[in-house]
Parts: C-alpha cells; structure tokens; sequence
C-alpha cells in the first residue's frame, strides 16, 4: 500500500462509481467497472456484498481497500467448520465472573449480589460480529469482513442471516444491541459449496473473474513496483497461458504478484527456461501440474509469452 | 399516459441522469424485468426487483454497462446465472431503446416479431412482456405471483443446472424414461428408505452435550457452577455431533447402459429427496451433466422429464476419462469435500483411453472418503470386469457392486452405512491400497493399458472387490 494514500475523511470520497475505481487504485486495487458498480450499490443501499471467485482474485484485498478507502476500521470473521456464536459474536468471561464472586465472598457482600454485577458488560468478551454492531455511532462505520463462509457450516450461514438483515445480536443478559450505523459488510466464498439462497438473497453479488493481461500487467506494476516492466509483462503473459492449460489449481493473481515478487528477488531481470523451471512451484501448487508443465511445457509457453 | 402526471406525487423521484423519473414506472419495469429473468431461470424475487429499482435510481440508466452491472449486482446469485443474466439483459435492453424515443410510456405493441425465434431455450415470450407493455403505470396491475412461485417452473427446463442446454445446434434426444412403472417406482423409493438409516455418519466439528460425552464442556460447566460460586458440584461433557457424509453421484447413461439409467435415477433422486442427506448428482455419457437442482423438483416424473430434456447425450457412446476429468476439474471442490461418498454408477464400457479413466478415477478417489462403484453387469454370473474403462478405474474403487436389479443395490445400503458385518477393515483396506494406487497413478496409468497385462487374476488382487459371495461372481 503506497504511504501517499491517506484514508478519506469519510465515506462521501466514495459517492460514485468513479471515484470508487480511483480510491481502490490509489491503494494500488485495479477494479473494473462492475465490481466498482457493486460496491458502489451495496454501499448506497445497505447491502452486504457477496463475493465469489477463484482463490487469489482479491476478494479478501478487496474489503482491506474498502476499509482503508473509507478510513475506517476493518472487522475480520474468518469462517471455519464449527465456527459458532460463542466465537463470533460473544462470550461471557468465565473465569473472571469466578474471581469476581470470590473477591465479593471475601468482601462479605456475596449475599448482596445481583446478577447485574457479574453479567455486566465488563464480563462480556466482544467477538468480532458484535464488535462490528457496537462501534460507535458518530464515525464512520467499520467494514465487516466475513471470509469464506462457504467453510463455515449451515448453522452458523443461518445464524447471519438475522444478523445481516437486522444488524442486531440478542444477549440474553444484557439485552438487544443493535447497530447505530450499520456495518459495510464484505462476505466472501471460495465455492467449495453452494452459499445458501437465503442469505444470498439478502446480498450483493459479484463473481470476481481473472482480470484480462492488461489489467493484470497494471495490478503487477502496481502491487510489485520494483519489478521491470519486461519481467512484469512476460510473468503476466505466461500466467494467462497456464490458466488456458486445463490444470488442476489455476494459478490466481496472488500466484502472479507472489512470482514477480520471487523472481524480482532472485535478481531475474526477465524468464528464462531455467527459472520458469526453478520457480515454478510459486505459481504451481500441485505436484501433478509442476510435473505437466515442468520443462518442454514451459518452454513452449514461454516461447508464447515472450513472442 | 392515462393518469395526469402530479409533481407533488411522492413516486416521482429525482434521478442524477435526468431531471424527474416516476418511482413506479421504475419498479414496474423493474419487476417486468425480474420476471423475465425469472422465466429464464434464475432465483430471482419481488425483494430483488424493488433493489434493482433502487439501483435504478442511483445510476446512469442511460449508460448500458453501468445499468447491466447493477442488475447483475442484485440478481444475479451464482456465477453460472451469469450467462443467462447477461442474455436475458440484453433482450430487456433492445426493447427498452427501442420503446424510449416514441413516447415517454412503454409501448404498448409489445408483440415483438424480431426476438421470437432467437432465444429458443429462453421460453416465455408471455410472462414478461404483458408487465412491461400494461402495467407500466401501475402497480396494482402486476401480477403478484412473481414472489414465490417455485411450482409453474414448466418454462424453464434445464436451464438451472445446464447453461449448455441452451445451444440448439446440438440435438436434444429426449428419452421416453420419465414414465416409470408404479413398481419400479415402490423399488427405488424402498431402497432408499432401507438406506437412510444407516447411512454411513461422519464426526462434525460441533458438539452437543451429552452425559456419555468424552470431553469436558468447560464453558456450559463454568456457566452452571456460577450459581455455587465457582465451587464444581456437576461435571458436564459434550460429544461431536454426527452427521450423514455428503453423497455424489456420477450416473452412466449411456446407451449401454440403457436398461438401468431409469431405475438409477430414479434411486438417485429418492436419495436427493431424503432430507438428511446432502446429495449431488450428475450424469455422463460423452460429458457431464450436473442434475442435482433438476432433480430436487417434488414433482418426480416432471424432475426426470427435465433431466432427460437437458441432457443431450442419452444413449451415445461413453467416455468416463473426459467426464471424471470434468468432474475433477470443474465439480469437486464445490460438490465434494474430503468427506464425501462418491457413488459411480457405470457398466464402465468406454471409449476414450483407459490410461484416462485411471488417471482421473485416482484423483477423484483422492477427493473423496469413500469411492463406491456400482455396476449393472456385475450381477450376471461369470462377470469379469473385461471393459477396458472398467479394469482401469477397478484399482482405486473402495467398493464394486453389482446394481443389475433392486436386491443387490440393498448391498449398497450396507455399503454405505459402513457395514460393518465382521469386515470393517475393508473400506480401510481398499483406501491405504487406493492410495499407495495414487502416489503412482500417474505413472502407473499408462502401464494399464495393456489388455493382456491385467487378466482376471490381477482383477482379483485388486484392492476392489465384488461383495457378492466371495469372488466377482456376485448374486
């Protein structure tokens, strides 16, 4: 991220389609016109924008420039199998409720307890969720990222449902804590499974796609600006000719800007055979692809990507 | 128009790309719009009408890239509904050009000669037009069921799962399948109650408390000791919840395997239709089909009606290297988790190169837990598994059936529920076998080929192994 950016005052910098493509490229983030679009949207209409693509398309990076674009905080929920409420919305602090009850016996003032002194907010551990309800209600609101949700299972997708529609939580305890400003909230999916109609329907959807050779090329000067053109555009060129070779992972634009990045410090000035062969498991994740492209393969690609 | 245009009504709303727009001209060609997308196939409701609408208002509706992005934005859901958004979009777009210089209402001849004929698979020429021609001004004039109706889908076949389905120039074979016998029907639908039951249960990761449980619950046990002051007077444990495993299933239905294909859908959607179990299901016979939303439809005969209008390779030839290919490549990691029991029903005639199908039956066998093969022909006596697909694929099968009738697919019931009867260890077995298979499968795959190479005897030694009594002469 280039130090020059400064974080917008507040989310008005972002009030068109334009100036959303010109604050994410600030923060080195080239997005085309209809991701700017559904950002624009979900924005101005309150709605949690679902993200899908392959691995390395920048979906995660996206919400990180959102957040920073507004200049607002960044709220993380990465989903996992199992993942429940106690996780990421709150949990009661146990252990200190305990010492509490015990500094009060030894106080003698154990008779006078209510349930109000140990179920207090102070005992209330703020997982992410709710941390993204409770933020405060003048500043600008933070942006939510719920990351690969396609990992967490239907219970908890059913569990955001009420709270992506009503942006409230309900602790039995203390009450309804509802959001002064609702969060922006960024969901991301990988698609190992089909994400719930249910809470589709209450988003935003843009299917992230790999960007075209120009745009990559602007993304690799953009992201590893040390890198010589040459190199930037012959990385770029081969990447798109593998994802054209039926293999068993694409590789994905991180895969691209993690190449440049590695070659650049190898001091490779532009491909070689020799260093496509050395470095190809930066791009490759699966021994079976390395094995097809490995050698002659790349050779003739690279002939390609250099011609 | 008809109704005098009042500048204090509160639906007319001012745009950024134009001086006044009315609110409910907007919507109506919002919903009219929905519904033609809906036609077309796509999950679309009121809810996303109304934010399209929104969208509307928010833009440049002049500016076509930005207005298609929008709507794609609000109603589009899954990447594969791209497509048909995107052709759906541009038919709404044409029309809508061609309606706004005459007048500033939507025109009423709405019978449009020029779109009849070019979008075949995009039925209804009904439906969305009569929205976007009368109601325009009104909304009380649109028709309500635009919300909720998932049971008139009659329009819409194929077009779901199979975006391929659209192209005409390949002619569709409909199968005269989806008219069963009431006992065929009984047959599936009992092995299917056999089987859910005892379906084989995987360990999630939640727990539920349970007095039989191994592990300590320490927050629900701190949570009702808080009453004694912290003092543990009541110990309580939890157990991971279970879970029947996901099931994929890969149906052959190619022209040999003709007689069956009926019989195994049918097996197959009576699986979908169990509630308790997550299943995926596609057929294959030169390529693959992904038939899981077809065949979810309640109405049973209607759901292989669709299946058998989307698929356009009935009863051609086979090639299971190319459709497990695409399975792996395109389908597993959506579908299949580690987890999951993949169910391939084939007599595994083939016609492409066997080093393909055991390629890529390896890598499948990777993906998954548990890799059951069901064969029609397996049941006759005498059986070997000569089809060169067949004796390729054999060495990473976890389990080989014979499915020539309804009884012997009761195996599959113990199959899958793990059974058990005294041979645990077989599953396991099979899977170390399978994958010492698949550290080599690449290398191994073209020593296969070779039809003198692997007689019965190899078969034999072959991890798989038929259940039925003993040998591969089963039932």
């Amino acid at each position: 991220m280039s130090p020059a950016a400064e974080p917008a005052a507040n989310g008005s910098a972002l009030d068109s389609i334009e100036s959303i493509q010109g604050r994410f490229r600030d923060r080195d983030y080239v997005c085309d016109r209809s991701l700017a679009t559904a950002v624009f949207l979900g924005l101005k209409l309150g709605r949690p924008l679902l993200l899908e693509g392959e691995a390395g398309v920048g979906k995660t990076e996206l919400a990180k420039v959102l957040a920073a674009s507004l200049g607002t905080r960044l709220i993380r929920l990465q989903c996992y199998e199992g993942l429940d409420v106690n996780a990421a919305v709150y949990e009661w602090n146990y252990p200190r409720q305990m010492l509490e009850i015990r500094l009060l016996e030894a106080r003698g003032e154990a008779d006078r307890v209510t349930a109000h002194d140990i179920f207090g907010p102070e005992f209330l551990i703020r997982r992410p969720l709710l941390q993204a309800l409770e933020a405060d209600a003048d500043g600008e609101p933070p942006v939510l990222l719920i990351d690969e949700i396609d990992r967490a299972d239907e219970e908890f997708e059913a569990y955001l449902l009420e709270i992506l529609s009503d942006f409230q939580v309900t602790v039995p305890e203390i009450g309804t804590i509802k959001a002064a400003r609702p969060p922006r909230v960024i969901l991301t999916s990988n698609r190992t499974r089909e994400v719930h109609d249910a809470l589709k329907r209450r988003c935003l959807y843009h299917w992230i796609d790999y960007p075209t050779a120009q745009k990559e090329f602007e993304i690799v000067l953009a992201r590893v600006p040390a890198a010589p053109e040459q190199l930037a555009r012959e990385v770029v060129a081969f990447v798109h000719r593998l994802r054209d070779a039926d293999l068993t992972k694409v590789p994905g634009i991180a895969e691209t800007l993690d190449w440049a990045a590695a070659l650049l410090s190898l001091g490779s000035r532009e491909l070689t055979g020799e260093i496509v062969d050395e470095t190809l498991g930066v791009v490759l994740k699966y021994e079976e692809d390395i094995r097809r492209i490995r050698g002659e393969t790349a050779r003739t690609y690279l002939a390609e990507a250099t011609a | 128009m008809t109704t005098p245009r009042d500048p204090t009504d509160p639906a007319i709303v001012p745009a950024p790309w134009g001086p006044e727009v009315d609110g409910r001209r907007l919507l109506a060609e919002s919903v009219g719009f929905g519904r033609a997308l809906r036609a077309a196939g796509l999950a679309t409701d009121l809810g996303a009408a109304v934010d399209f609408t929104r969208a509307l208002t928010l833009i440049d509706v002049g500016e076509r890239e930005l207005v298609r992005a929008a709507g794609q934005a609000v109603f589009v859901r899954r990447r594969d509904d791209r497509e048909v958004y995107d052709r759906v979009f541009a038919r709404w777009w044409r029309r809508r050009q061609r309606k706004r210089p005459v007048t500033d209402g939507p025109a009423t001849a709405a019978e449009d000669e020029t779109l009849q004929d070019q979008e075949s698979g995009l039925a209804s020429p009904t439906g969305d037009e009569g929205t976007l021609g009368d109601h325009s001004d009104t909304i009380d004039g649109i028709p309500m069921p635009i919300a909720a109706d998932d049971d008139d889908g009659s329009e819409f076949d194929g077009v779901i799962a199979a975006p391929t389905a659209y192209s005409s120039s390949e002619l569709l074979r409909h199968r005269d399948f989806d008219r069963m016998t009431a006992a065929e029907l009984r047959d599936a639908e009992r092995l299917v109650d056999l089987l859910e039951p005892r379906l084989e249960l995987r360990r999630t990761r939640r727990y539920e408390l349970h007095h039989h449980g191994r592990l300590l619950a320490p927050r629900t046990m701190l949570r009702r000791n808080l009453s004694t002051g912290g003092q543990f007077t009541e110990w309580v444990w939890r157990r991971p919840t279970k879970r029947p495993r996901h099931i994929v299933v890969l149906c052959d239905i190619s022209g040999s395997m003709e007689r069956h294909s009926r019989l195994l859908l049918r097996f197959v959607q009576a699986l979908s239709a169990a509630s308790s179990v997550k299943t995926e299901s596609f057929v294959f016979g030169t390529r693959l089909t992904r038939v899981t939303r077809l065949l979810r439809d309640r109405d049973r005969d209607r759901a292989l009606a669709r299946v058998a209008d989307s698929v356009n390779d009935w009863a051609g030839g086979t090639r299971i290297g190319e459709s497990f290919r695409d399975f792996n490549l395109h389908w597993a990691r959506r579908t299949l988790r580690t987890s999951g029991v993949v169910i391939v029903v084939s007599d595994g005639w083939d016609r492409g190169d066997p080093a393909l199908v055991a390629t890529e039956t390896a890598r499948l066998r990777r993906n998954c837990h548990r890799l059951v093969w069901l064969n029609p022909l397996a049941g006759t006596p005498g059986y070997e598994p000569l089809a060169g697909g067949m004796r390729a694929a054999l060495p990473f099968v976890d389990d080989f059936v014979p499915a020539g009738t309804v009884a012997s697919l009761e195996r599959l019931g113990e199959i899958l529920a793990g059974v058990r009867s005294g041979d645990t260890r077989r599953g396991g077995e099979a899977a170390a076998s399978a994958d010492a298979g698949e550290r080599h499968s690449a290398f191994v795959a073209h020593l296969i080929e070779p039809p003198a190479a692997l007689g019965a005897g190899s078969v034999a030694r072959a991890s798989a192994r038929p259940l039925g009594g003993g040998g591969s002469q089963g039932a």
